[in-house]
């Protein structure tokens, strides 16, 4: 959870202004304004930092908890080759 | 459907001078420049020319950093302009007011070019295998006119104009023909434009029309109409004009700076770069047409002026054609002498210029203007400092671009009443 969540939190402090206190487990991406592009860029940045390649049709998550879920599968899945 | 008269109830603009429009305006009419030598540290050769720079502008501070991450410099100093024009004619930013008959005009010539100029320098010089997620909707050149209606709430038609140089003097002119025509009743027009990247420099470069300088002279490098012109300084800016259906501005109690009352549009449809006279008389006979002026009636015309030793000769060959015996009396200037040229951003500045100009009866000068080239001459060059006292109250505003698309708005404020 911790490296995923750090990532998080210093790319939305930076690009949103969003408090790294905020970035919790249970909070929505609604309530914290993270639209589908905000996401992309978050996939993105996934991608960059853990050598990714995800594939198009990722699920769409509600909460922080459930993005690092997803990341955290394809990490595994990556790392299985 | 009856004709309607078109008011324009705010103004507002990205100053190169940092200040807001009040200042801006102020300094040019002191024959201020704006223009300073740029350098960067761009591979392989740096760029160090004469240019005009928004230097002061933050976009997270005015836009937001959510709203500045996802817009790029065209955009974000289209938004920031059109916020100072909406703020202008008494609406409030905050509000998103969810209008189905307020729309956009905007005018860009380029674009997101420098969101375009990072993929490509990510993809070709720093080895990259793909861009950031953004850029397409960074790059997209409707960018600024649907961030703008994004943001306020304007659910009527949102268009962008590509017309080159012409570009927010279409746009202009074109959401002044939906109000005109009963289609909106406000629309928010202008135009920006941010050309400061090195590749479009160095294309701007290799045409062989970007005036010369260095850090002694820079300031004077733009010199329209002059004998020793040496050509057009790029800029970066952006200007904002709220154009509403006079009924309305009367009816909400909005300041009325001026009424938009015609706009003329031609194409010289004979070279894509060298203009023509014919195509110029045009535009303005039908912008004249469309108002219902007659030529003796215009007191001052800011024109395109870009510095170029063709272009010049050619408007002024225009204005004397159009104006005839009155062109010897008629003011003239080319402010682009002191906020160079901002692309697609032009027509919106200067038209911003002529509404201040007639407000304030002061007409600000082509700077640098020390010896007139014979072939610009006929007209009444506005040289040196502000011309004033004048009681000008109707005035034109040029704008002719590559391609040969012509765009001339008229301006007046000899009806600002509040009668319909």
């Amino acid at each position: 959870m911790n490296d995923e969540l750090a990532i998080m939190r210093t790319f939305l402090k930076g690009r949103l202004d969003i408090e790294p206190a905020r970035i919790t487990p249970g909070a929505t991406l609604a309530e914290l304004e993270i639209d589908s592009l905000i996401l992309l860029e978050l996939f993105f940045e996934f991608e960059e930092q853990f050598g990714l390649n995800l594939a198009k049709d990722i699920p769409t998550p509600k909460t922080i908890g459930e993005l690092v879920d997803i990341v955290k599968g394809l990490r595994r899945a990556t790392a299985a080759g | 459907m009856a004709r309607r008269r078109v008011a324009i109830t705010g103004v507002g603009l990205v100053s190169p001078f940092g200040g807001d429009g009040e200042d801006f305006f102020a300094r040019l009419l002191r024959g201020e420049s704006c223009v300073r030598l740029y350098c960067t540290d761009d591979k392989p050769r740096p760029l160090a020319m004469p240019a005009v720079r928004c230097a002061d502008f933050d976009a997270g501070a005015i836009l937001g950093k959510a709203l500045a991450g996802s817009t790029d410099r065209f955009a974000q100093l289209g938004l920031a302009a059109a916020f100072d024009a909406w703020r202008h004619a008494g609406f409030s930013c905050a509000d998103h007011i969810d209008k189905p008959d307020y729309g956009v005009a905007w005018g860009t010539a380029l674009g997101g070019t420098l969101a375009y100029e990072r993929g490509y320098r990510d993809l070709w010089q720093n080895g990259r295998e793909r861009v950031a997620p953004l850029s397409v909707v960074l790059g997209m050149n409707n960018a600024a006119s649907a961030h703008i209606a994004i943001q306020l709430g304007l659910g009527n038609s949102c268009l962008s104009y590509t017309v080159a140089c012409a570009s927010a003097a279409a746009a202009i002119g074109e959401g002044y023909r939906r109000i005109r025509d009963g289609e909106a009743t406000l629309m928010l027009t202008g135009g920006s434009d941010a050309p400061l990247c090195y590749g479009v420099v160095r294309a701007w470069e290799a045409l062989r029309v970007l005036a010369p300088g260095d850090g002694n002279n820079a300031a004077r490098a733009c010199r329209p109409f002059s004998a020793d012109r040496a050509g057009l300084v790029l800029g970066e800016g952006a200007a904002a004009l709220v154009l509403e259906d006079w009924q309305h501005a009367v009816k909400r109690q909005a300041p009325i700076l001026a009424e938009l009352a015609g706009y003329g549009a031609s194409c010289d449809h004979r070279h894509v770069v060298r203009p023509e006279a014919s195509g110029q008389v045009r535009a303005v006979e039908l912008a004249l047409a469309d108002a219902g002026l007659r030529p003796g009636q215009v007191a001052y015309v800011n024109a395109h002026g870009t510095a170029t030793p063709e272009g010049d000769a050619i408007e002024i060959e225009a204005l004397r054609q159009v104006f005839g015996e009155h062109a010897g009396d008629l003011p003239v200037s080319a402010t682009k002498s002191m906020h160079g040229h901002m692309m697609g951003a032009s027509g919106a500045i200067e038209a911003v210029i002529t509404v201040l100009a007639l407000q304030q009866d002061a007409l600000p000068p082509t700077a640098h203007l020390d010896v007139i080239d014979p072939a610009c001459a006929g007209v009444h060059h506005v040289v040196g400092a502000a011309l004033r006292g004048t009681g000008a109250r109707i005035a034109l505003s040029n704008s002719f671009a590559f391609g040969g698309s012509n765009a001339v708005l008229a301006i007046r404020t000899d009806r600002n009443d509040t009668s319909a």
